[in-house]
């Protein structure tokens, strides 16, 4: 049997400036640049990998620089698999502001089981020589919401990203929901018909 | 959305920053109109800020939650349990479909947006006649047994139906002699001897004309119109129309991520305390909680504008939203459809729309649904001149009335920079808010210097990627 194929979207919420967008990049496309800039949004990007027997496509949506002003609309929450809580290890509001991004991603996305939602943390930036957060502060903060596992990572030097975005899809793919609710056919709008084609003249 | 947001306190040194930089566009509101502009100018190279006094997308053309509808328009009540959970509902504050053909959908192709909203076709589109529900007949055996009409005012409608299919106005040899640049749409009609009654049905169910100025315009508009329903309708099969997934108010957010991820900055719960003119009375910026942003030009809807005169008011939509625990009876139980009631019917001027959702368009919670009676004012009591529609669906469980100024610009864009976008008016779907878009997006493009000017021709969409 062919392995089933899965899609998840990955949120990654944090403080501006923490290196979301830098994450994501590295993790698909393998780059760092220092000139991002922290006000220059980013789309979604896709990556295709293999977790155990099944072929999973992880859709890891950027907050496209909306969170800087907190104007981030619920339709970036919807349908969440997995949401990443990035902070700065050398910016300590960044990690005391986790706590809210973790209740605002629970309001906003509505997940059925918020307790058990698969959330995963990077403490980013561990490349550089300022830090203020340590390890074990962002444990004890990982542990008290129910074991979210913790990364400590770096864009700029490629360190943890891969095992972090596996653990990411694992955990996600674990969460798997049983769809129960009804779920809609959707129509796709890029197949267009023109209008030779579409000449079934409704009432002709 | 507008759930008040946890403990993050916003950086007032990042936000004073941004304020403290130069724009080419500052866009205020974030209703579907003025988001579609932002992220045009974004993709086009602009530097855009967008500011909405509200703490969540859409402005007018918002969909709320069920405590956001409430706190709004509930009159001081709170939101009752057996309504269920607040979160499962999103009312749009203006009813409309889309086209499946139309220009909102080429709209979201050009601009790739697509990818952020997912959209399902509306169950069925009913029409009102003579007191009673009909579908509007999508199939030649539907339109056979359809009570509508009879058998041979169907020929002459068929005949009717034939001619505006096959018309192309580059082809003259489909023309058959008529000139519809000309042609009333009235002197068309006539041609075909077609009752009264159909004509209302091809002009009010087909055309989706809300009043009856059309006949008297020539004939070529007509004859779109009843194109882009056949070629819609063609799409999916069911009806002639397509809606997103948890309601319209996806819309201005997929068009803000859009402007977002091409570098727009985006703050939501802005006030707006003034727009900034320079002596010449050129708008030159906007102040906002004592500091001021500059622009070269300011894009935004009607309600940033009433301060300064800007605007003027040219009529009036009453709204009447209803949550209730059944389908719009007489629909065979449509999770989703519209009715369309012809001015005629009920001796007035302009239709009366009901557009009922549920919780297959993930706009209500199981069971519930979410049916809006819509129209122009005529009189000096609006809610009664809904009461034919209303008594069409059975007892509500809760009623919400919403009456709208109408305002359209009244200044001089070449002058003041700036560019205002209409209110949303009656019509039932998106073609003449897309054309106002349009519209703005032309004057916009008219006073820049021409190597900047990019033209969007809908019409013509490059082939898809
Ligand atoms: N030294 C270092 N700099 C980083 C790292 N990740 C991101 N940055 C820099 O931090 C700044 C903000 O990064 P960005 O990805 O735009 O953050 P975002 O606002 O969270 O998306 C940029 O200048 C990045 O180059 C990292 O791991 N180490
Ligand atoms: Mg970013």
């Amino acid at each position: 049997m062919a392995p089933k194929k899965v899609l998840l979207k990955v949120i990654i919420l944090g403080d501006s400036g923490v290196g979301k967008t830098s994450l994501m990049n590295r993790y698909v496309n393998q780059k760092f640049s220092n000139q991002y800039k922290a006000t220059i949004g980013a789309d979604f990007l896709t990556k295709e990998i293999q977790v155990d027997e099944r072929l999973v496509t992880m859709q890891i949506w950027d907050t496209a620089g909306q969170e800087r002003f907190q104007s981030l609309g619920v339709a970036f929450y919807r349908g969440a698999d997995s949401c990443v809580l990035v902070f700065d290890v050398n910016v300590a509001k960044t990690f005391e502001n986790l706590d809210s991004w973790r209740e605002e991603f629970l309001l906003q996305a509505g997940p059925r089981d918020p307790e058990a939602f698969p959330f995963v943390v990077l403490g980013n930036k561990v490349d550089l020589d300022a830090r203020i957060v340590s390890q074990k502060r962002a444990l004890s903060w990982c542990q008290s919401k129910n074991n979210i596992p913790f990364f400590e990572t770096s864009a700029k030097d490629n360190i943890n990203i891969e095992q972090a975005f596996e653990v990411i899809a694992r955990n996600a793919l674990a969460q798997e929901r049983v769809e129960d609710i009804y779920l809609p056919d959707t129509v796709d709008l890029s197949d267009q018909k023109d209008k030779q084609s579409a000449q079934n003249c409704a009432a002709c | 959305m507008a759930l008040a947001r946890p403990g993050r306190t916003p950086d007032r040194s990042e936000s004073r920053a941004a304020m403290d930089d130069e724009y080419d566009v500052i866009v205020l509101g974030t209703g579907m109109k003025d988001t579609l502009l932002s992220g045009l100018m974004s993709v086009a190279g602009k530097k855009v800020l967008h500011m909405d006094r509200n703490s969540y997308y859409g402005g007018e053309s918002a969909s709320l939650n069920l405590n956001q509808m409430f706190e709004k328009y509930g009159n001081g009540e709170k939101p009752p349990a057996e309504l269920g959970s607040s979160r499962d509902y999103n009312i749009d504050l203006i009813p409309k479909f889309m086209m499946a053909s139309g220009k909102l959908v080429r709209m979201l192709l050009y601009s790739k947006t697509t990818h952020y909203l997912e959209f399902k076709q509306i169950d069925g589109s009913f029409v009102y006649n003579k007191g009673k529900v009909h579908k509007v007949p999508v199939t030649e055996t539907e339109a056979l047994a359809s009570g509508l009409m009879g058998l041979w005012e169907k020929r002459r409608f068929r005949n009717f139906l034939i001619y505006v299919q096959e018309y192309d106005a580059a082809n003259a040899s489909t023309h058959k002699g008529r000139d519809l640049s000309r042609l009333s749409s009235a002197d068309l009609i006539k041609d075909f001897g077609l009752q009264q009654e159909t004509v209302d049905f091809i002009g009010h169910a087909i055309a989706l004309n809300h009043n009856d100025e059309y006949l008297t315009k020539p004939a070529a508009e007509l004859v779109k119109r009843c194109q882009l329903y056949s070629l819609s309708l063609a799409q999916y099969g069911k009806s002639p129309y397509i809606y997103p997934l948890y309601g319209l108010g996806e819309l201005p957010q997929a068009f803000s991520r859009l402007s977002a991820v091409h570098g727009g900055v985006y703050m939501l719960n802005k006030k707006v305390d003034k727009i900034e003119y320079d002596e010449s009375g050129r708008v030159c910026g906007v102040t906002s909680e004592g500091e001021t942003a500059k622009c070269k030009m300011v894009i935004g809807d009607p309600s940033y504008f009433l301060a300064d005169g800007k605007v003027k008011q040219v009529g009036q939509v009453i709204r009447m939203v209803c949550i209730m625990s059944h389908p719009v009876p007489n629909t065979n139980n449509s999770d989703s459809c519209q009715i369309i009631i012809p001015q005629s019917q009920v001796g007035r001027q302009n239709d009366i729309y009901i557009t009922c959702l549920g919780a297959s368009n993930s706009v209500a919670p199981a069971g519930k649904y979410i049916v809006i009676v819509s129209s122009t004012v005529e009189t000096a009591e609006p809610v009664k001149e809904l009461s034919p529609a209303l008594k069409l669906l059975g007892k509500p469980d809760k009623i919400f009335a919403l009456l709208n100024n109408v305002y359209v610009p009244a200044n001089d864009f070449a002058k003041d920079g700036c560019f205002i976008t209409s209110s949303f008016d009656a019509s039932s779907h998106f073609e003449s808010s897309v054309n106002d878009v349009l519209a703005v997006y032309e004057q916009i493009m008219s006073t820049l210097p021409p190597e900047e000017r990019k033209l969007i021709d809908l019409d013509h969409l490059p082939a898809q990627e």
